[in-house]
């Protein structure tokens, strides 16, 4: 997005004179929305940064946070929207290479990836490219720099066919002692490290900051190819450099290259620098412009102090690692730059790093009015043995395999709960004992289309049971906010509303929001707008991940439990989508006080040992969840609606696939079904004893003695674990 | 009256676009063993159809079009060269 005429008038002002193309350039990379959040910045300080675990906030490339005593964590989300729409493998490879990356700078060891996708429809033939492109991407960079994709979140939607959300996270650990924190002093020298710089990736953010043209072809400059070997090789030196406290600031060379790099750095810490672009290592001759602006994949910054430059640099070429020592940082605020000895910009760094934060205008289009309108008239009701089958078969509640098969989740032998089994991954710290860290990335851009603000309320909120089902304690949150034109207020409507969805929800659940990510423009050609979504990444801590819950059922004649209160909340669901084609109505509230109440009753539940599976309630509803637990234990079941503590239901669908927030399906062994009552009874918790899981190979839900629908498991499972991947298959 | 042609499919990366494979394969092998003659590497993916068509031409216009609509290769990051094999 180049700049406006209003945002060179400011430059002038700044400068106190012309700028040079140089410097123009500069501004242009920085004060990109991409770089500088300059319309997001004032709706950002509503989210809740604090809390007694925080280590790290928002502000370097990764936050941290206090995991146990000994160990912190580190996390990270990312998105790569825009360059996995004109590249999907590489687009979504370069997105895990950068969140990588991001967690590196703190020194932090990256143990688990995630992938949050939000795609096309598979028989969209041009989004079934992007699907097959996205995720072979993310396999391929992931497996060859050997950290597993150990969960996600995924979602099939015609408003993604052209414009497909990536949004992508990484999990590191670091000891507390040995976090690379201390930040630059002047006199500290600069020192650029690996892939030569090049023409590729020429200003992406710019790119990246505004919607996407049809012809996308003139984008080539921002097509960037991800070099994992590189990557890897990174990685490993970074450690050596933690390890003998040889770098005092690292800073990934992400959006905005070398010029963002820089200048935040440098705004951050009150410095100024000094730099030579031609001590760069450059791929092919390039123009000082260039040289500031590209955006070439797998570099990063390493401050290091004077004394200790030869150490490091025998630390990278043992790596045989590429490096320049292009400058070091001065205390006068001001970055200087020269080519050849003859200076090319000088620019404060405060001023170049933040741009006047734009407060947008906004307001909701007609079309939000949809997630306003009451359901008052359903269509009759159906067969329910077929819409069982339809829900269960929608790409959006099958199971994921033909993604994560793909994957390679289990290197690094950290993965206790794999992929499909758990309603979040469970990964060892293997530091010798038996503690570990849970993490989930949730979104539900139905929700976040119909009601933004509840919508991403919600998404906190499941992310959060996702979490507690495992059994983990849910510490902190990151969140990317993928939205339409900031300068459209109708689009910009939704994305501050989502924002304040999650503020919202983030502060009852006491879960900072440590970072994150906004990503605007995520239009097509025509101007439309992709579905707004919120996807939230949440860590959990595990005392024992011994002790951890899956979602499958463990033993016939087990009871099984409905922890929370089910209300008739139809609006936005899976089941009036798949079964009538509808997408609007009132979604479900958000609920954080049951959330919490449940939350701790469920968490406690598990410690105690009385639970033998759980599973949290989310899209699909209360059949849904309890099918899944069926057939990832290959065990039936037999449910009586009438059991379920419902206010207001009027229909059966009403109960079988409601949306309600704050709930779970819990199976509890008959020994231990009083000591749970007497819990629940203690927490104030609604529960109730909805059937109990049987051998008899059969999904049963009956009201009374009159069976709703009663379908065999083998054909369950066929429509569970076999519809994703027909549908992307088979669909063309 | 129709016979079998090979056409061959190279799909390289363009020039403006990083070959990693390549410059990896370069300098940590080839420079590496001493080969300082070689300037650089470009990797890419071969294809080799077999074709019942026409003529030589209609093979290539088959064999072009299944590229482009089965998105072999990527128009806005490959190069593509389709070409008999004789």
């Amino acid at each position: 997005m180049p700049l406006s005429h209003a945002e060179i008038d400011e430059i002038r002002n700044i400068l106190r004179r012309e700028p040079t193309v140089e410097e123009l350039a500069m501004f242009e990379a920085q004060w990109s929305e991409h770089c500088s959040y300059k319309s997001s910045r004032l709706l950002l300080k509503l989210l809740p940064t604090e809390g007694r675990n925080v280590v790290i906030g928002p502000g370097r490339d990764a936050p941290a946070v206090k995991l146990f005593k000994d160990w912190l964590v580190v996390f990270k989300i990312e998105s790569h929207n825009h360059p996995s729409a004109v590249d999907p493998y590489n687009g979504a490879a370069t997105g895990i290479g950068g969140v990588v990356r991001d967690i590196l700078t703190l020194g932090a060891k990256s143990i688990a990836l995630l992938d949050m996708l939000y795609l096309g429809d598979p028989r969209n033939p041009h989004a079934n490219w992007l699907i097959r492109g996205i995720v072979k991407g993310i396999s391929d960079y992931g497996n060859r720099i050997g950290v597993p994709t150990v969960a996600g979140d995924a979602w099939f939607d015609p408003a993604f066919n052209t414009q497909p959300l990536v949004n992508v996270a990484c999990i590191g650990i670091v000891r507390p002692e040995e976090i690379i924190s201390s930040g630059p002093s002047p006199g500290d020298l600069i020192v650029i490290v690996g892939n030569a710089t090049g023409r590729d990736g020429l200003l992406g953010s710019s790119f990246a900051s505004k919607p996407l043209s049809e012809d996308v072809d003139k984008d080539i400059g921002a097509v960037q190819v991800g070099d994992p070997l590189t990557e890897k090789l990174l990685i490993d030196a970074i450690e050596v450099i933690r390890k003998r406290r040889l770098a005092k600031y690292v800073k990934d060379l992400g959006g905005g290259g070398l010029t963002t790099a820089i200048a935040e750095t440098a705004a951050d810490y009150g410095l100024g620098a000094v730099i030579h672009l031609e001590k760069l290592h450059t791929r092919e001759p390039l123009t000082t412009l260039e040289i500031l602006v590209s955006e070439s994949q797998e570099r990063m910054m390493i401050v290091v102090e004077q004394s200790k430059l030869s150490e490091l640099v025998e630390v990278l070429e043992n790596y045989d690692l590429m490096y320049s020592v292009i400058g070091f940082f001065t205390d006068d605020g001001v970055i200087r730059v020269f080519y050849n000895g003859s200076k090319v910009a000088e620019v404060p760094a405060k001023e170049l790093a933040k741009p006047k934060p734009i407060r947008r205008a906004s307001s909701p289009p007609m079309e939000a009015l949809k997630g306003l309108k009451p359901l008052y008239s359903l269509p009759p009701e159906p067969r329910y043995d077929d819409a069982i089958l339809k829900v269960i078969s929608s790409p959006n509640v099958a199971s994921k395999r033909w993604i994560y098969e793909q994957y390679d989740y289990e290197v690094g032998i950290r993965t206790v709960i794999k992929p499909g089994y758990g309603d979040a991954a469970v990964l060892r710290l293997l530091d010798g004992t038996n503690r570990g860290v849970a993490v989930k990335g949730d979104a539900n851009p139905r929700y976040t289309y119909l009601d933004p603000f509840n919508g991403a309320a919600n998404a906190v909120a499941e992310c959060f049971r996702n979490l507690i089902a495992v059994g983990s304690r849910p510490l902190a949150i990151v969140d990317e906010l993928n939205a339409g034109n900031p300068e459209k207020p109708e689009h910009f409507w939704y994305f501050e509303m989502m924002l304040k969805g999650v503020a919202w929800m983030a502060e009852e659940l006491m879960l900072p929001v440590v970072g994150g990510k906004v990503s605007f423009y995520n239009e097509d050609h025509t101007g439309r707008q992709v579905k707004p979504t919120a996807t939230i990444v949440g860590v959990g801590r595990v005392q024992d991940v011994t002790k951890t819950t899956t979602i499958d059922f463990k033993e016939s004649g087990s009871y099984i439990i409905l922890v929370g209160v089910t209300y008739p909340e139809l609006g936005g669901s899976e089941y009036l989508y798949r079964v009538f084609r509808l997408e609007e109505g009132e979604i479900p509230k958000p609920r954080p006080c049951s959330e919490l109440r449940n939350g701790r009753f469920v968490y406690k539940a598990i410690k105690l040992g009385y639970v033998k599976a759980t599973h949290d309630i989310s899209v699909g509803g209360l059949a849904t969840a309890v099918i899944e637990m069926s057939i990832l234990g290959n065990l039936g079941f037999d449910i009586d609606l009438e059991k379920v503590f419902a206010i207001g239901a009027q229909r059966i669908d009403e109960v079988l696939f409601s949306e309600t927030q704050a709930r779970y399906i819990l199976e509890v062994d008959p020994k231990a079904i009083n000591n749970l009552l007497k819990l629940a009874n203690r927490f104030g918790v609604k529960i109730s004893i909805i059937g109990r899981v049987t051998d008899s190979g059969e999904a049963r839900f009956r009201k009374r003695d009159k069976t709703i629908a009663s379908i065999d498991l083998d054909l369950l499972r066929d429509a569970y674990r076999e519809s994703l991947s027909r549908e992307i298959e088979g669909g063309i | 009256m129709t016979s079998t042609y090979l056409v061959e499919v190279i799909i390289t990366n363009k020039k403006g676009v990083r070959d990693p494979e390549g410059e990896t394969i370069h300098k940590h092998l080839i420079l590496r063993k001493g080969y300082a003659s070689v300037q650089s590497v470009r990797t890419g993916k071969y294809l080799l159809l077999s074709v019942n068509a026409l003529s030589g031409e209609d093979a290539i216009r088959i064999v072009k079009e299944l590229c482009e609509k089965l998105r072999i290769y990527n128009p806005v990051v490959h190069d593509i060269e389709v070409r008999l094999r004789g």
